[in-house]
């Protein structure tokens, strides 16, 4: 399995928490409260290990909310931000602000939680863009909903293709909601990620 | 737009491809924008000139932001900005964007507007071989599917109400008042306005209870409440049945002053009910109320566990001063 050292992996941690510090300032701006945001940790896994991980939940047949968007350039990756279905309710209910009383998502919640997660993950991909000073394109998001299998492999990648997971959370009046954004990324991509995230260790040792 | 093929298959030369696509732009039922590096408008389709009441010569060449200044700093913005610097497409939904253009029915005349469109908004970045990148606003009319969510949310809420109320008195029940209170309190955070809770209390009911036996009790329960609740007079406020004899009332962007007002009205009016009390000790006999009052000041939020609790205390104070009366807890 791909591995960063205690090191890379903090860098990478770090750069995350840049990004989705920005998604928070943004939604703050757009709902008048504090929202905060923050990665505790990254890991590396199989897409299957991913879908078993985001499937453990009260049965194993949970339903997740997805909003994907293809980025392209320097690298490609297909990024996924990921709640339970519940969860996701929650979040668009507060975040809109006014709650609905049915079990799923209208068409119009869908698309605010397009909304919400294409700003997560246009800040996630933007910083680590901008800080391995790489030039990427992006698609607009798409909303999915299903299991955990049929989200990650939406996008029609192998079992073994390697996924980085972030977890995220996310604080918005209290409610403290946990979820995740994958990036799928090919093994070349990998490497390149690796070497830019050494790239910018090494910058940033030199002017320290 | 932007995966638009080049027209290979199309007759003619470059000047016939461009009027098509120019036609085909200007055709769409759907709002186009082009903005420049700089920000500049250098497309405006006929749509945008029929919703907006800005004519293409008019916009074509101006900053965007400088005919909208209002965009300024907002979503809109920054998404143009992602978008032409980053170059990632941004959405903007109609639920937490309301209605950023200011952009009407067709039809619509300066003095008599209307309301403004209800707007998804997409960005995306246009990449022109040997220019700068440019983008792409698409504004699509979503008026008609947000009308139908307002239905459906207002029959799921009738049906959730059924569930709602109090099964003696029929008014809101505690679960009701859990979620109007959550709801109201974060309204009133967001908003910035005052927000007050009234504890409402009927004397001596235990009393009344043993005197009269239980009949008479769920009686005189069902005519305080009815009494009570039809003395509200806006959509927002809520009476609930708190717990056994207690109601409570959720007054938003009430002030201090008002809810002194409204509670010693309260008061009043239960005592108008003339029901006869031979036990309640105080006011000639007949059923009273005590109330208490706390209200959370417009800029000083607190939590709605403090609410109750001040409330409740108030109450206490109303009981403990001879009941029938009102008391109030400040909270700042």
């Amino acid at each position: 399995m791909f591995n960063l050292s205690e090191l890379e992996n903090d860098a990478l941690v770090e750069i995350f928490n840049i990004g989705v510090g920005q998604a928070a300032a943004s939604m703050s701006a757009i709902v008048h409260e504090e929202v905060t945001m923050s990665v505790p940790s990254i890991s590396f896994m199989h897409r299957a290990a991913a879908a078993v991980l985001l499937g453990r939940g009260d049965h194993e047949h949970a339903r997740i909310c997805g909003v994907s968007q293809h980025y392209e350039g320097a690298f490609e990756t297909e990024a996924i931000l990921m709640f339970p279905e519940d969860k996701s309710l929650e979040i668009v209910r507060l975040m809109v602000g006014e709650a609905v009383p049915l079990q799923e998502l209208t068409e119009m919640e869908q698309e605010a939680m397009c909304e919400i997660g294409n700003i997560i993950l246009n800040s996630c991909v933007g910083t680590l863009a901008n800080i391995f000073q790489h030039e990427l394109q992006g698609s607009l998001p798409v909303y999915h909903v299903g299991t955990s299998d049929e989200i990650l492999t939406a996008s029609g990648s192998h079992s073994d293709t390697v996924v980085l997971m972030l977890h995220i959370d996310f604080i918005l009046e209290k409610h403290q909601i946990h979820g995740y954004v994958a990036f799928i990324l090919d093994i070349s991509a990998l490497h390149d990620l690796k070497d830019q995230i050494n790239r910018y260790i090494a910058r940033a040792m030199g002017q320290a | 737009m932007s995966g638009a093929q080049p027209l290979d298959e199309a007759p003619g030369d470059a000047a016939f491809r461009l009027g098509l696509l120019h036609g085909v732009l200007c055709a769409v039922n759907l709002g186009a924008i082009v903005l420049d590096a700089q920000r500049r408008i250098v497309l405006w389709n006929s749509w945008m000139v029929r919703h907006s009441g800005i004519e293409h010569a008019a916009a074509q060449g101006q900053d965007l932001f400088a005919l909208y200044p209002a965009l300024r700093g907002g979503r809109v913005e920054s998404a143009v900005q992602q978008a032409l610097h980053n170059h990632f497409p941004s959405l903007l939904s109609q639920s937490l964007n309301k209605a950023p253009f200011p952009l009407y029915a067709a039809g619509a005349t300066a003095q008599q507007p209307g309301p403004r469109l209800q707007q998804a908004v997409e960005v995306t970045p246009i990449a022109i071989a040997g220019a700068a990148h440019h983008c792409l606003i698409q504004i699509t009319d979503v008026s008609i599917a947000v009308a139908r969510e307002k239905l459906l949310r207002e029959q799921a809420m009738v049906l959730r109400s059924q569930t709602f109320s109090d099964g003696l008195t029929g008014i809101a029940n505690r679960r009701h008042f859990d979620v109007t209170i959550e709801k109201e309190w974060r309204r009133a955070k967001r908003n910035g306005t005052a927000l007050t809770l009234l504890m409402i209390d009927i004397d001596c009911f235990k009393a009344y209870n043993d005197h009269y036996g239980h009949q008479q009790g769920d009686q005189c329960l069902i005519e305080v409440a009815a009494a009570l609740a039809g003395m509200l007079k806006r959509p927002c406020d809520m009476m609930a049945r708190y717990g056994g004899e207690e109601f409570a009332m959720i007054l938003p962007e009430t002030d201090g002053e008002q809810a002194r007002r409204v509670a010693e009205a309260i008061r009043l009016r239960t005592l108008e009910l003339a029901l006869p009390h031979a036990h309640s000790g105080v006011s000639g006999g007949l059923v009273s109320v005590s109330i208490g009052i706390a209200t959370q000041a417009a800029d000083v939020p607190v939590s709605i566990a403090e609410l109750i609790g001040a409330a409740d205390r108030a109450l206490y104070c109303a009981k403990r001063g001879g009941r029938n009366r009102i008391a109030a807890e400040a909270l700042d």
